[in-house]
């Protein structure tokens, strides 16, 4: 039994214990690997359900089917694996942010299946949050069971989380990059290494199982300085365009709550929508890689009033799906909505500047997705390596760079928070790593407890609490009731004037001299709210009390001291 | 420092047994109640290693608008006062997150599952989850309301009954009440267990606590097992095994349970950690 614990706890073994970052590279490969094949097999699943409704997309029925997709995959979440629902990714950077990236077992594959019966039947999604859900998850889990710490867990979320980008992107830069950028928010050396590596890994059983396939490896790329001077216009409208669409997911999800009904009901009536929707726009269905091909090599032939109207379609497409209840992500969506603005912004380009030899609007597609990624995700670094990898080229790293930063920035201004991380940060629960709300979340108030100070009775006279005094270090003595409960503090500064006047040693009990309106702090106040208290009434201790009587006291000092110790072991 | 025990209320005549229970192990071991009344039919605990969901069987749902003044009716009734648990933060919109660092958590057999399974002796796989992932042991009750007088250890060496024979001299030392250890002695003699407490230094304080050290060598475990006062608190160290492991290997924790109906103090693998 020793022994098997001892083959769980890697860790502990010698050739691990002064420095664990081989220990993680290697744990990152098997991360890697694992989501890299969930990766794979959420993206055949999709494609083999795809190609089965498509022989159907003629029928007058077919509008039906995205609804029946959301309400299956609703129902799988709700009622058989009793899952809340959600897009994935924020749940993987609420649960590193706050618990060392602790993730349900369930959720390695929960969203594999629901997203999969979303997006097959046609509802408007995409699978990448869902494979970066289930391959943080598989990473979790994994370092749960080997027994790794938190700083430890919370790597093998970001191997699995890249893992899963690489391999279903066939991108290793990019999924290392969007780990970094969106789930874990830090750039440490002891995470980089074990990411990256795990990147590769995902990436290349993807390339063994289907190939190394770089989707627009073909494209000329050729862009002069007139069209980086139309980049900048580009990047002013995804960045518009992202707004919208941020807006519009998170108001939408407001106005379903408002049906009060059964959630997979509320999903099938979102799902009708977007069936119907398809049926004039056909490409705001599925995950829409089709239309994003087409656009990219120039084969979309419809006019620019129809490709704007088909970006806003898929806005409210996304929207209806997600918003009511389906389940998947935001990445796909965004690519396809941001190579439409693109394409959109080419065609209009040529109307306006006839005159002028614009590059290919293939490269417009592009440049606009990476500028929605970039906006909406606000990860410039992300949108730029993920064109630059599914293009395989170098060539429009200069447009890209100007895009992505410039939609980002412009967001930024008007959205302060990315769509991931938005209700986190309007709940107070995004903790980054490194910031003292972070740090002061793994502390709580009871293991902060001093008990070293005397506690004294209501009805004390003043000339024994001076004994007291006498043979105490601090300045601070809890007062109780008779029956035990909490009366309030006496403070010494207070006492003083009574102290050299004997005479009032004998006329004064402890009831008339004990201050009872006193702050005090509850076992289950968060740390960063009772230092806000002490800073704001320019206190240095306070007194806990639980079920009204005294607990014990907590200080300023030790909060700090604690909050070093803290510091330490989160940060090495 | 007081310790803190967590109960979750659930609105039917079984939960108001099972709060009377923590009501009476709070008034003996002096600990402060927290109650949470749910109000979603799921909730996460995240532990230091493991993070439990626990999907509440729907019961737990009925009559929200009551549930309040019920319990507040019980505690205060009884000369006590709760502090009630309204969770800050959700993993998901319908999905809070209940926090752990209490010192002690009451939970009937099962919360999970049909509570009909309850009285033919199954403990829920939520509640053996807890019991394996938390720091804090696990006051599994009776069905019935019934207050214990003495505490029994079931010590067979391992170290996690050290832990639970550590756990019951606590709580004597609190409480006041005598305390038994049971031991079956499994073809071993008495000199090995006493052996073993001598080395994690306690026989000094077993001499001082103990009441009794009962020896059983004779008949089944099953059949000894009947000598445990039946009003007395039994606490038992369980490794958490799965049901799996049960099945194949067998489990002391599994026959205790399933032959005594007592209350019982579970100690799982994680009690006493520090982090």
């Amino acid at each position: 039994m020793r022994k098997l614990f001892s083959l769980r706890s890697p860790s502990r073994w010698f050739f691990f214990r002064a420095d664990d970052r081989l220990l993680l590279i290697l744990m990152g490969i098997i991360v890697g690997i694992c989501s890299g094949l969930a990766a794979l097999a959420l993206s055949y699943s999709l494609e083999t359900l795809l190609e089965f409704f498509h022989h159907y997309s003629q029928h007058w029925w077919v509008f039906i089917l995205p609804a029946i997709g959301a309400a299956l995959s609703s129902f799988f979440l709700n009622y058989v694996l009793k899952e809340g629902a959600g897009h994935g990714v924020p749940e993987v950077i609420y649960s590193v942010s706050r618990y060392g990236g602790l993730i349900r077992l369930r959720s390695s594959f929960s969203r594999l299946v629901s997203s999969c019966l979303t997006i097959g039947f046609g509802g408007s999604a995409g699978p990448e949050a869902p494979v970066v859900m289930s391959g943080a998850a598989i990473g979790s889990n994994i370092a749960n069971f080997f027994y790794l710490n938190d700083r430890q867990r919370v790597t093998l979320v970001g191997c699995g989380a890249a893992g899963a980008i690489a391999a279903i992107f066939n991108a290793p830069i990019a999924g290392m990059i969007f780990t970094m950028e969106v789930i874990l928010g830090e750039w440490s050396m002891v995470n980089i290494i074990p990411i990256a590596i795990a990147s590769v890994a995902g990436a290349e059983t993807s390339r063994l199982l289907v190939g190394n396939y770089i989707k627009f490896s073909h494209l000329t790329l050729n862009t002069n300085f007139i069209d980086m001077v139309a980049c900048f216009g580009l990047a002013a409208v995804t960045a518009i365009v992202s707004i919208l669409m941020t807006r519009m997911l998170r108001n939408m999800h407001h106005v379903s709550e408002k049906v009060k009904t059964k959630p997979w009901i509320r999903a099938a009536m979102g799902g009708c929508l977007v069936g119907l929707l398809g049926f004039q726009v056909p490409e705001v269905l599925g995950e829409g890689y089709h239309a994003i091909e087409a656009m990219v090599q120039g084969t979309f032939k419809a006019g620019l009033l129809v490709v704007a109207v088909a970006a806003f379609a898929k806005i409210l497409a996304t929207s209806l799906t997600l918003g009511w209840g389906g389940s998947g992500g935001i990445f796909a969506p965004c690519l396809v909505i941001g190579s439409f603005t693109g394409l959109a912004f080419h065609r209009l380009l040529v109307i306006v500047f006839p005159e002028i030899a614009w590059v290919n609007e293939g490269c417009f597609a592009l440049l606009g997705m990476a500028g929605m990624i970039s906006g909406i995700l606000q990860a410039p670094l992300t949108g730029i390596f993920l064109i630059v990898e599914i293009t395989g080229s170098s060539e429009v790293m200069l447009p890209l760079i100007a895009v992505s930063s410039i939609s980002t920035t412009l967001c930024h201004y008007f959205e302060p928070a990315s769509f991931y991380v938005k209700d986190l940060v309007e709940k107070g629960q995004l903790l980054r790593p490194g910031t003292d709300e972070r740090v002061l979340t793994d502390l709580s108030v009871a293991e902060l407890l001093e008990f070293d100070c005397v506690v004294i009775k209501k009805n004390m006279m003043f000339r024994e609490f001076i004994e007291v005094v006498k043979s105490s270090k601090r300045n601070y003595y809890p007062v109780e009731n008779e029956d035990g409960s909490f009366a309030g503090i006496v403070y010494f500064d207070e006492i003083r004037p009574y102290l050299f006047d004997t005479l009032m040693y004998d006329a004064i009990i402890i009831e008339q001299i004990v201050d009872d309106k006193v702050r005090v702090v509850n076992y289950t106040d968060d740390l960063s709210e009772v230092l806000k208290t002490m800073d704001n009434n320019g206190l240095y201790s306070m007194p806990v009390v639980s079920n009204n009587r005294f607990a014990g006291m907590i200080s300023k000092a030790t909060i700090l001291d604690h909050y070093r110790k803290e510091l330490k072991v989160q940060t090495t | 420092m007081d310790s803190q025990l967590f109960h979750i209320f659930r609105n039917t005549p079984l939960g108001r047994e099972t709060l009377l229970q923590s009501i009476y192990f709070s008034k003996q071991t002096n600990a402060s109640l927290n109650i949470y009344i749910p109000k979603f039919i799921k909730f996460l605990m995240y532990f230091d290693n493991d993070v439990v969901q626990v999907d509440l069987d729907e019961s737990y749902l009925s009559s929200p608008d009551t549930a309040l003044d019920r319990v507040k009716n019980l505690v205060e009734s009884n000369g006590l006062s709760a502090n009630f648990i309204e969770p800050k933060n959700f993993t998901a919109s319908t999905l809070p997150d209940i926090p752990v660092n209490f010192d002690f958590m009451c939970s009937p057999r099962s919360i999970s599952d049909l509570t009909s399974k309850i009285g033919l002796g199954h403990i829920g796989t939520r509640v053996r989850r807890i019991v394996q992932s938390a720091k804090f042991p696990v006051l599994i009750t009776t069905p019935v309301y019934s207050e214990w007088n003495n505490i029994t250890v079931f010590f067979g060496g391992s170290h996690n009954s050290i832990k639970a024979l550590k756990l019951g001299i606590r709580l004597s030392r609190l409480t006041g009440k005598e305390l038994f250890i049971f031991t079956q002695l499994d073809g071993k003699k008495r000199e090995h267990y006493q052996e073993i407490l001598e080395k994690e230094e306690l026989q000094k304080e077993i001499n001082l606590m103990v009441t009794k050290w009962n020896f059983y060598g004779s008949k089944s475990f099953e059949e000894n097992l009947y000598n445990v006062p039946h009003d007395s608190l039994a606490i038992v160290g369980a490794y958490g095994h799965s049901v799996i492991k049960n099945i194949i290997f067998g489990s002391k924790m599994e026959k205790i349970q399933s032959t005594i109906q007592n209350n019982f103090l579970v100690v799982g693998p994680n009690y006493g950690q520090v982090s």
